[in-house]
Parts: structure tokens; C-alpha cells; sequence
């Protein structure tokens, strides 16, 4: 088997699973019960408008019509219009994504830092009154609910102290030349602060955790036994040998971590007013915006496909043994 | 066991003398869900339990408003609800009564329009009918009146409550003097955002609102919040005043030549925020666009419109099918001002193509208000600055909108003045009134022009009795409710018309006798029985229709 036609089944693969995806989605939103127009109702309307409504929308079609235009579109890199938001889905999840990127990145670098430096010490000192406290508190904090954390976090550093702002992205009416300016700008860190904070304390359990049963696990392996025996120091060991195997579990989870952070952190956006994919997400399906719903999810699915196929391409360069199947062929 | 067989056909006798006609169906109470609307829900539990008091079997079900408004308002042949807890909202132009009134009551919007209760009643009809082409207010107000009463005498719907909102503002930085409270609208208006002065160098006001931004559109009535955008920036040719009359604005003066025409003179030197005069043919332009297919949500008030034309540069003569009392406030205090040079292309460009001009997004939105378009962030923030030219500039620098989803938060940030006008807040406002004691913040509770109330479906037995609709009505504390589900911010309410249009309201329509025993009298009266179990029967020949 050559390198070409396994890139090309994979592709294959993928191209097959968005597919899936773009079909469950679509038939999802359209068997929901209640109508899209419900969220239109408020101002004088009358039948005519309604249909006109449901015209401008091709909702007027019979579905697998529908189905068959939105797979074009789709094709296209087209996906469609919002029915309440003025613009284009893409448009609209353009404009948010850069928030949620940036708040996804930098609160899971810092757990993952914090969560794999901190579970291999704690795998070191294994049965230390140290471990013995610092474990509950890992628990506590990755099974306490976000927004209570937010809460707390916004009521003490915000309105008790006022280090931080309370909430949105930037001052208000702030002004940049640029998206680069805006998103290195002191400002928007100071924004990006409690956010950030609060998602890397939630998300920070998970590779602590993984970390250290991995580390333990590693600790009695022959190879380290052999580098105890060679004289190696413990830091050497800890850090050149055991802590290199122990990683890939972690690097799994931090690439699958982004892509289901990416539309999951719908409840610190809405603490913090940050303005990201979440928010998007949960209120066109709350208004049944079936294509920006849509559209939102397969950007999701989309990262989703993308990160997994990182963690094996880092899974492979991390340890030359994992490659792909049909080599052992 | 004698005794208990003897007992049993005793009552078993006496409720066949008593109750003579068939036992009334249980009823389902529709109302949203709670985390949608805890207010509404917690009111719809009091109602259920107050008319189980009756003799009737009455549910509450809260169900998304997704599918509420399905059941209720788009599936009308047949319709398979009985009573469902309902709002109007209060917007400017509807400080005219004729929206409400006529809208939500006359027969011929029973079908497809905002008569989703299918009440009728042909007397009701020639009233509001007559007041609509009454152009003399004070014979117009008799006819409203005379309106009301009939809903008062028939009960179509059971009114609850004209619901107060609580806004509130840093009174250290904005003079209170010069914030404007709009009857039935509240301080966070036009006039306030116009007027308000700066006590201090914060020269931006900072608001905020709970929802998104959804379009920021002169040809398209979107979500609540657009419309605050978009009063400022566009201009209209009379302005709803703060007492709730229109009055004239971008027009320097109008004049009614006989009952179906009028005459409008523009202001002069008017510009654009592109540079560009604004003249009688924007004007003319401004109203005839939603005349056609590409605005349909102002279609309707324009409707009436039969011509118009520039008469000479300064003046527009409208032209009316038939004389309208509401026209001031319904068209020509409604109607945005938008450039023929900028929507005229646009619209040409839209009438070879399927969307129309409320999906359309203009990059930079050009209006002639006393507010200019600088930036909008979705899902953050819209930016305004002050038309320095417009003949009534703001005091104002900036007004910048913040969207601010979590309530509880947007309270702190009053506090610490991130926000200095806190223009939305669905959080419970005995919190704010708490959180703002010993702080420089004016919290002011207005009532509304909209109304909380429960709809009966009256295209079926028993609600199609004027009699049965005014026991369950009447047997509802409006004061109990007032307290109970609003914490006391609300009014009580027995009319479409809000109390809040003083000139509009029938004098002591809310001095409703309520109770439960009034109420059970009225069903004796006509006709319903208790059977032995308690339960409620239809008078005597009545048979139910539906099945339980």
C-alpha cells in the first residue's frame, strides 16, 4: 500500500462522515416539532407575509428538494442565510470564530500545562499528604458546574476587586486598525482573563488525572527500572523517559478537547457576555434558524474531523510504533 | 353496606337532577416554560388553581414557544387548544390604540391575523370600524371607550396585568433632568437617548440588552432591540412624543386638507450622513417602497396609502384610500426616511431575486437621525456617534449598545459603571431596586402598553359563552396576581388599552369586582351546575363537543 492511497481513504472517510453529518443535521432540525416562523410572529403579520416568509426561505419546497439544494450549497462552501440574523451563516460564524478560538486555545494550553506538569508531580510524590489534598481539590473543581465557578470568579475579581471586566470581549466602543491589534491588544487579554481562567480550572482535571495514571502506570515498566539501574537521575527519568510515553493519551485528548470546546462553552460565554460560536449555537436552535443551527454544528463537526486527524498525525511523530495499519501488512 | 349502596344511588340521582347537561371537558392551560418566562408560568398556576375553585378540571402545561405558538397561532383549521396564558408587548406605535383594538378583536383577522381567539361580534366591529376613520379625537376617544366596554361586558380574553418595566441609570453621570420617561415605553427611549445630558467627561452612554442584534435594516421590522438602532439612525416624518402623540419630526409641519388628504412639509437642510440633502423625492421614495413586495412586514402600513407626490420641493401630498385616524401614528411615525440613491438600486437590484429587502445588510447604514452608524461586533456591541449636524443633535458623544446575556452580571457592571444605562434587565426587579440602594442609580418602573392576559379559544362550547368567559375572568384578583407573579411590578388590567395611554382608557374599567363566589354566582345565573362530585356541567341542552 502506497502513502497516496491511504491519504486517499482517509479522505474518502472524511469526506463520507461529513456527509453523515450534513444529513443528520439537516433532517434534525426539519422533524423538530414547532415552526420557524414562531420567532417572527410579534409584529402585524398576515398569512400572505408568511408565505412570503417561508418563499424567501425555499421552505415553501417540498424536503427532499430542499435537501438536495442544501447539499449543493454545501459543496459550494455555501451555507445558506440565517432566517433571523441578517447575513450569511458563513458570515455569522466568521465573525464569532475568532473569539471561540481564542478562548478555547488558551484556556486548554493552560490545563493541559498546568494538568500534565501537575500529574506527573503528583505521580512523583506519589502517597504524600501533598497528593492526599491536592486530589479532592482537582475533583472538586473539574465536577463544580462552570457558571458557579464564573460566578464566583466575576463576583470576586470583577465586581469586588475590579481587576478584571465583567464581561463582553472589549472596552466598550474600543477601536483597532486591525483584527491583529484587536486580538493582541492588552484589552482584549484583560477581557480574555476570567473567561479563560474558569474554562482551564474546569478543563485542567482531565490531563492532571490522565497524566497521572499514565505516570504510574510507566513508573513500573521495565525501561524505567533499566534507567533507575543505568543511574540516571529521577529527573531525567521523570522527564525524558516516563513523562514522554505518558503524553499520548494526554495529546489525544487536548486535540479532541479543541474541537468539542469549540462549541461547548456555551455557559462561560454566557457568564462572561463573550461572544462566541456557543451562544450562536444554542439560540438559533432555541429559534429553530435551522440553517445557521446547521451551519454551526458542521463548522463543529468540521474541527471535530480536523483535530482527530492531528492527534494521529502528532500520534505517529510522538511515537514511531504507531503509524498506520496497513504498514504492518 | 346497605347504607353505602343507598348513598351511592342517592347521589348517583341527585347529580343526574342536578347537573342536567353534559360534565364540561378538562382544559389544558398552555403557557410557555418557565425557564422562557418564570412570571408567566408562575401566573398560569395561580389562574389554574383559582378555576379549579369552579368546578372545572383545569392543567397547566408549559410547552416551547416554538410549538405554543404552532398550536396557537399558526394551526387555526381546526385549532386544538382551549386557553393558553398570552402577551402583547408594548412598542411605540402602539401608544395608538388602533393596533390593538382593531387587530386583535375584529372578526376579519380571525382566520390568518391577530384574532387567533376567534372572538366576533358585529356590534364590536362597527365600533372600532367607526373610530379608525374618525379623524376628531375626542369623538374618536368615545368610540375607543365605547370599545372597550363591549370587551368589558363580554370578556374575551381574561386580562391579568399591564406588566411595569425597571430600567435604570447612573445618576451621577447622566443629568436626571433630562431623562425623558416615554408613557407606556419607560426611560429607555428616543427622547433619552437624545437628550440626556452628561454630568461629567463620560460623554459615551453605555447600555446594554440581553438579546442580539438581528438586523440593522430601515426596511425590516426584526427583533426588539433593532428597532431602538434603528429609530436613531433613520428619521421619520413625525415622532411618537414622550405624552404618546405624534408629533412632527423630520416633517416641519403637516396639514390635513380634507379627511383623506394631507399635506407634509419637510423640514429644510436636512442631510443624509453621506453628505447628500435629503428632499421630497427620498421622501416620496420612503413610502412607496414598502408599497411593493420587497418590505412586507411595513406592506401593512402603507396599505391605505392610494397616492403620493411631491407637490413642489418641500412639500408631499398623501393621498388616503379612505380617512384613517391612526395614520399619523401608524405611517407617518412609523416609516423610516431611507436615500433614493442608496435603496433605489438596491431594490431594483432585489425584484429579479428571491430575497427581498429585509435580508439585506447594508455595509454601512446610511440614514439622515440624529445618530450615526460606526460599528457593529456581533454578538457584542453596536456603535453610534452623534450626528453633530441634525437639527436635534444628541449631548451625547457615543451610544454604544452592549449585548450582555447574563443579567445578574450586567447589575455589577451598573455598579462599577462599566454600563451606565442599564436598558434591559430580565432579571427580578426587587434585585435591581436592592442592588441599586445606597448607589448613584435611579431605578424607574413605567408601565407598559402591552398586556399579560389569557386567551379563550372561542371557536368552541364553553368559551364561545360571553357569560362562562366573564365568570372565569372575574373570579381572578387582578391585585392578587399584581402581587403574587409580578412582586408588585405591574398593574392590573381589564382592557387592550394600557392604563398608560391616559387619554385612551376608559375611565374605571380596571375597578373589576372579582371573586370566586361573583364568579360562581354568574354560572348559576346561566345556567351551569355542580353535579355532586363538584364538577361543572353546561346548562341545561348543552352537549360537549369535544372529547375528553
Amino acid at each position: 500500500m502506497t502513502g497516496i492511497s491511504r491519504f486517499g481513504r482517509r479522505f474518502l472517510q472524511m469526506v463520507f462522515v461529513l456527509w453523515a453529518v450534513a444529513t443528520i443535521l439537516f433532517f434534525l432540525f426539519r422533524l423538530a416539532p414547532g415552526s420557524p416562523l414562531a420567532a417572527y410572529i410579534e409584529p402585524t403579520f398576515t398569512q400572505e407575509q408568511q408565505e412570503s416568509i417561508l418563499r424567501r426561505f425555499g421552505l415553501d419546497r417540498p424536503v427532499h428538494v430542499q435537501y438536495g439544494i442544501y447539499l449543493l450549497n454545501l459543496l459550494k462552501g455555501d451555507l445558506g442565510d440565517s432566517f433571523h440574523l441578517s447575513g450569511s451563516v458563513a458570515s455569522i460564524v466568521r465573525d464569532v470564530f475568532p473569539y471561540t478560538i481564542a478562548l478555547t486555545l488558551v484556556s486548554l494550553i493552560i490545563a493541559y500545562i498546568i494538568g500534565v506538569l501537575a500529574g506527573a508531580f503528583l505521580a512523583w510524590r506519589r502517597g504524600s499528604v501533598f497528593e492526599g489534598i491536592t486530589i479532592p481539590l482537582v475533583l472538586t473543581t473539574r465536577a463544580a458546574p462552570e457558571f458557579w465557578l464564573g460566578m464566583i470568579l466575576l463576583a470576586f475579581f470583577s465586581f469586588k476587586l475590579g481587576w478584571f471586566p465583567a464581561g463582553g470581549a472589549l472596552s466598550p466602543g474600543a477601536e483597532f486598525p486591525n483584527n491583529f491589534a484587536r486580538f493582541f491588544s492588552f484589552d482584549f487579554l484583560r477581557h480574555l482573563f476570567l473567561p479563560g481562567l474558569t474554562l482551564a480550572i474546569y478543563l485542567h482535571g482531565l490531563p492532571l488525572l490522565l497524566m497521572l495514571s499514565n505516570m504510574l502506570e510507566i513508573m513500573q515498566d521495565d525501561f524505567v527500572t533499566m534507567a533507575e539501574m543505568k543511574g540516571l537521575s529521577t529527573w531525567t527519568i521523570l522527564v525524558r523517559h516516563a513523562a514522554r510515553n505518558a503524553l499520548l493519551p494526554v495529546v489525544t485528548a487536548f486535540a479532541l478537547g479543541v474541537g468539542y470546546s469549540i462549541g461547548g462553552n456555551v455557559v462561560v460565554e454566557t457568564v462572561f457576555s463573550w461572544p462566541g460560536l456557543g451562544r450562536v449555537l444554542v439560540r438559533a436552535v432555541a429559534s429553530s434558524d435551522y440553517p445557521l443551527a446547521q451551519g454551526a454544528f458542521f463548522v463543529i463537526a468540521v474541527v471535530m474531523i480536523f483535530m482527530n486527524f492531528i492527534a494521529d498525525l502528532l500520534y505517529s511523530s510522538l511515537d514511531p510504533r504507531v503509524s498506520s495499519g496497513d504498514a504492518k501488512h | 353496606m346497605k347504607k353505602f349502596v343507598f348513598a351511592l344511588v342517592a347521589m348517583m340521582l341527585a347529580a343526574a337532577v342536578w347537573a342536567e347537561g353534559d360534565q364540561i371537558r378538562s382544559f389544558e392551560l398552555l403557557s410557555r416554560t418557565q425557564a422562557e418566562d418564570p412570571t408567566e408560568f408562575q401566573a398560569a398556576q395561580l389562574v389554574a388553581q383559582e378555576w379549579r375553585k369552579l368546578g372545572l378540571d383545569v392543567e397547566h402545561k408549559a410547552i416551547p414557544w416554538e410549538q405554543l405558538a404552532q398550536v396557537v397561532w399558526f394551526d387555526r383549521d381546526p385549532p386544538d387548544w382551549d386557553m393558553t396564558m398570552w402577551r402583547m408587548v408594548g412598542r411605540p406605535e402602539r401608544s395608538d390604540p388602533d393596533e390593538l383594538i382593531y387587530n386583535l378583536f375584529h372578526s376579519s383577522t380571525a382566520d390568518a391575523g391577530y384574532n387567533f381567539i376567534a372572538y366576533s361580534n358585529p356590534e364590536y366591529d362597527a365600533v372600532v370600524e367607526a373610530q379608525r376613520v374618525e379623524t376628531d379625537p375626542d369623538a374618536r376617544q368615545a368610540l375607543i371607550i365605547q370599545a372597550q366596554e363591549i370587551l368589558d361586558r363580554d370578556q374575551p380574553n381574561a386580562f391579568l396585568v399591564h406588566p411595569q418595566q425597571a430600567y435604570a441609570y447612573r445618576s451621577d453621570i447622566w443629568d436626571p433632568a433630562t431623562v425623558v420617561e416615554q408613557s407606556g415605553i419607560g426611560i429607555k427611549n428616543f427622547w433619552t437617548f437624545v437628550d440626556a445630558a452628561p454630568l461629567t467627561d463620560q460623554r459615551d452612554m453605555i447600555l446594554n440588552s440581553g438579546v442580539v442584534v438581528q438586523a440593522i435594516n430601515p426596511l425590516y421590522i426584526s427583533g426588539a432591540t433593532d428597532s431602538w438602532i434603528t429609530e436613531l439612525i433613520w428619521d421619520r416624518l413625525l415622532r411618537i412624543s414622550p405624552e404618546g402623540l405624534a408629533e412632527p419630526w423630520a416633517a416641519e409641519s403637516y396639514n390635513w386638507v380634507d379627511d383623506t388628504t394631507i399635506d407634509v412639509t419637510l423640514r429644510s437642510g436636512m442631510t443624509w450622513h453621506d453628505g447628500e440633502p435629503v428632499t421630497v423625492e427620498d421622501v416620496v421614495f420612503s413610502f412607496q417602497a414598502p408599497q411593493g413586495d420587497e418590505s412586507p412586514m411595513y406592506k401593512p402600513f402603507v396599505s391605505g396609502i392610494a397616492d403620493i407626490a411631491a407637490l413642489d420641493e418641500n412639500t408631499v401630498r398623501f393621498t388616503l384610500s379612505q380617512p384613517s385616524a391612526a395614520f399619523l401614528t401608524a405611517t407617518l411615525a412609523k416609516i423610516n426616511l431611507v436615500p433614493l440613491h442608496i435603496w433605489g438600486p438596491i431594490l431594483d437590484d432585489l425584484s429579479t431575486k428571491d430575497e427581498n429587502a429585509e435580508s439585506y445588510q447594508e455595509e454601512i447604514p446610511i440614514g439622515s437621525g440624529p445618530f450615526k452608524y460606526v460599528n457593529w461586533l456581533r454578538s457584542q456591541e453596536v456603535v453610534l456617534e452623534a450626528n453633530t449636524e441634525h437639527f436635534s443633535a444628541p449631548e451625547i458623544d457615543r451610544w454604544i449598545l452592549r449585548i450582555i446575556p447574563n443579567a445578574e452580571a450586567s447589575l455589577g457592571m451598573l455598579r462599577s459603571g462599566e454600563l451606565n444605562f442599564l436598558s434591559g434587565y430580565l432579571g427580578d426587579p426587587q434585585v435591581l431596586v436592592q442592588t441599586s440602594e445606597g448607589q448613584p442609580i435611579d431605578v424607574v418602573a413605567s408601565t407598559e402598553v402591552g398586556f399579560r392576559y389569557v386567551a379563550f379559544n372561542h371557536r368552541a362550547a364553553p368559551f364561545d359563552d360571553p357569560a362562562f368567559r366573564r365568570a372565569l375572568s372575574l373570579a381572578l384578583n387582578r391585585n392578587f396576581f399584581v402581587q403574587a407573579a409580578y412582586k408588585g411590578f405591574a398593574v392590573p388590567s381589564n382592557s387592550p388599552v394600557s392604563t398608560a395611554l391616559g387619554f385612551w382608557t376608559a375611565p374605571g374599567i380596571t375597578d373589576l369586582e372579582t371573586g370566586i363566589e361573583l364568579a360562581k354566582g354568574i354560572l348559576a345565573e346561566a345556567g351551569y351546575t355542580l353535579d355532586g362530585r363538584g364538577r361543572l356541567h353546561y346548562p341545561d341542552g348543552v352537549t360537549e363537543q369535544h372529547g375528553n
